[in-house]
């Protein structure tokens, strides 16, 4: 027999409140490490994602949109811009590098850009094995796209046009896998990338059996490409263009000239999603707020559980004294039972924060390819514990406080 | 040993004073303080078992001035060597009967001698109802768990507030029985206050409030 066997049986002896206690104290645990965990994940894949790139130019339309659709690739593009400004813009001496891409096709979901070698250095991304793409229709696989669909160097596919998963719209034109790139923790690990011939090749050959099928004239074939050849260096385009600079400078001048003396838009990635967060912060800020409301309300739970216990149970408390305990001794008793219920509610808080994560990530990942890895700053979940535990620990020592005045003679003479 | 010396409380913002006889026992000697509601008898047991101060007076039970002792001092003298019995016997409601002598003898520091509190609980016909919880047993079951309580960590002084008042004249004969029997078994002073005149015969020494 000790003090803790005493707090255990006293807890068992009243099943309901303890539950109750419990329950709403670890599911504001629950909400309050979840939602912390999956915003501070979120926001620093999205800020590891984005690699080296500074600057976005793409079509007018959205700024968040181009860098969601160009950068994260979780959007649709705003429209295609023509070749002839990816040139233009890699002379500009302020700019480190500019890399083309242009996508508007899946594979199972999983989108298939092309680009030039300079793509996977904006990434840092290295083969794992094979070879770079030196052909058209030659692909490099990012390190989930090779796991989750099971591909190996030498496999082909064929592609499907738009960049949601379908079998209908399937390209004629297969792609070779020719090496699989070392998983780097961003965009580019969900990719399939390949060079800009790949996709004008692959869309030319689309335009061009529409044609074939619209008009009947098989004969005139080979004619026909060869105009289109002839036409195709003016008429070539890319989605976007990915920029680094060489120094800040080229940040603070070149987006403002690009919106205001050219057809394109020029977006800042971190700026855009800063935005974002801001958006998706009110959020969490309410789903936070929410959860330090149900934390109040489980810690007056806990307080009127345990300061009921001690009323209802005085002249137990009394008959302690009688039998010799002395008054710290009926605190610690009563204060392990609430610190045996704030320990339990942050156990059971924890593991449903991480069922719950485990249940939104697989979500998140279902419905945009977007693996996260889970990330909590240890700083953040030390304050959010800490606070739980100082509220908690205020509500108990506030509710045996009364232990302390307690006239066991009363108390005795008055139940008599 | 039981003495008292000039032994007299005041309640806070109470102007009644209680002034008591003085009490002297020898080595297990029993005393009756008969007396009516009011009079101060429950109020004179709760000076002996040091869960009130006096204001004025001593009280020495085994050479040890308890109205000299500090408050924990107080908690371990009580708990190692007073017993106290109820009118309505009461123990810890979370605890089955077995477990509430064990929890008697932990906080008394004493040793749980598991064969002692067996022997105990078959001598007060309690063995069956060990592993039952308080409020399952009867009144009389309750009365006689009180006295196990009062008794199984061999107190030198043992206190019985009224401990017949709600009881038939059988049970009332049973239970003065017990618990002179346990007063004799661990060589302690037993002291009953009461208004229940059907036990005077049980005792040599009366007094009268």
């Amino acid at each position: 027999m000790n003090n803790l066997i005493i707090s255990l049986k006293n807890l068992f002896h009243k099943p309901l409140y303890v539950f109750l206690s419990i329950f709403s104290l670890s599911t504001s645990v629950a909400l309050l490490l979840g939602i912390q965990k999956f915003d501070s994940s979120i926001q620093n894949q999205f800020e590891n994602g984005l690699g080296n790139i500074e600057m976005v130019v793409g079509a007018k339309g959205s700024p968040l949109q181009l860098v969601l659709s160009s950068v994260l690739h979780i959007d649709n593009p705003t429209g295609n811009i023509p070749y002839t400004e990816v040139q233009k813009l890699s002379k500009n001496p302020m700019i480190k590098d500019a890399v083309p891409i242009s996508y508007g096709d899946n594979y199972k979901g999983y989108r298939i850009v092309g680009s030039t070698l300079g793509f996977a250095k904006l990434y840092e991304a290295e083969l794992l094995e094979g070879k770079e793409v030196n052909q058209s229709l030659e692909v490099i696989l990012g390190n989930d796209v090779a796991k989750k669909l099971g591909l190996k160097l030498g496999d082909t596919f064929l592609s499907s046009h738009g960049l949601t998963e379908n079998t209908i719209e399937e390209h004629d034109q297969s792609f070779t896998v020719v090496g699989i790139y070392k998983p780097t923790y961003k965009v580019i690990d969900r990719l399939i990338i390949t060079n800009l011939a790949s996709i004008w090749d692959v869309h030319h050959h689309k335009e061009e059996k529409e044609e074939i099928h619209d008009t009947h004239e098989h004969e005139e074939n080979h004619e026909h490409e060869h105009e289109r050849n002839t036409h195709e260096i003016d008429e070539r385009e890319v989605t976007s263009i990915l920029v680094s600079f060489k120094s800040p400078m080229g940040l603070m001048t070149m987006p403002r000239n690009i919106n205001a003396q050219t057809n394109m838009q020029a977006a800042l990635p971190k700026y855009e999603l800063e935005r974002l967060f801001q958006f998706t912060g009110v959020g969490v800020k309410a789903i936070s707020w929410i959860a330090y409301v149900i934390l109040l309300i489980s810690c007056i739970t806990i307080f009127i559980s345990l300061y009921k216990m001690v009323k209802e149970r005085a002249f137990d408390l009394a008959l302690m004294r009688t039998y010799g305990a002395s008054n710290f001794q009926l605190f610690c008793i009563v204060a392990v039972e609430g610190i045996i219920m704030v320990l339990v509610s942050l156990i059971i808080g924890f593991l449903f924060s991480q069922i719950g994560l485990y249940y939104l990530i697989s979500m998140f990942k279902s419905q945009f390819q977007q693996d996260i890895v889970l990330t909590f700053s240890t700083l953040q979940m030390v304050q959010t514990l800490g606070i739980i535990i100082v509220i908690a620990m205020v509500s108990i020592v506030l509710a045996i406080l009364p232990i302390l005045k307690m006239n066991i003679s009363k108390i005795i003479s008055d139940e008599k | 040993m039981v003495q008292t010396d000039q032994l007299e409380f005041q309640y806070k913002n109470k102007e009644q004073l209680f002034r008591f006889p003085n009490i002297t026992l020898k080595e297990q000697e029993h005393l009756l303080i008969l007396g009516k509601s009011g009079i101060g008898k429950t109020t004179l047991l709760h000076l002996l078992a040091g869960l009130q101060k006096s204001t004025a007076g001593s009280i020495n039970i085994d050479e040890v001035l308890i109205n000299s002792l500090s408050h924990s001092q107080l908690d371990k003298f009580r708990g190692q060597h007073i017993g106290l019995v109820f009118q309505k016997s009461h123990a810890i409601t979370s605890l089955n009967v077995y477990d509430n002598l064990k929890a008697r003898l932990f906080f008394s520091k004493k040793a749980i001698d598991e064969k002692n509190i067996a022997a105990l609980l078959k001598q007060l016909d309690l063995i069956e109802t060990k592993k039952s919880k308080v409020n399952e047993l009867s009144v009389g079951q309750l009365q006689r768990l009180g006295i196990a309580m009062a008794v199984i960590h061999q107190p030198k002084l043992i206190l019985a507030d009224e401990p017949t008042s709600s009881l038939d004249d059988e049970n009332c004969e049973i239970v003065m029985n017990l618990l002179q029997q346990q007063a004799k078994k661990h060589q302690a002073n037993l002291v009953v206050i009461t208004h229940d005149a059907r036990i005077k015969s049980s005792f040599k020494n009366v007094m009268t409030l």
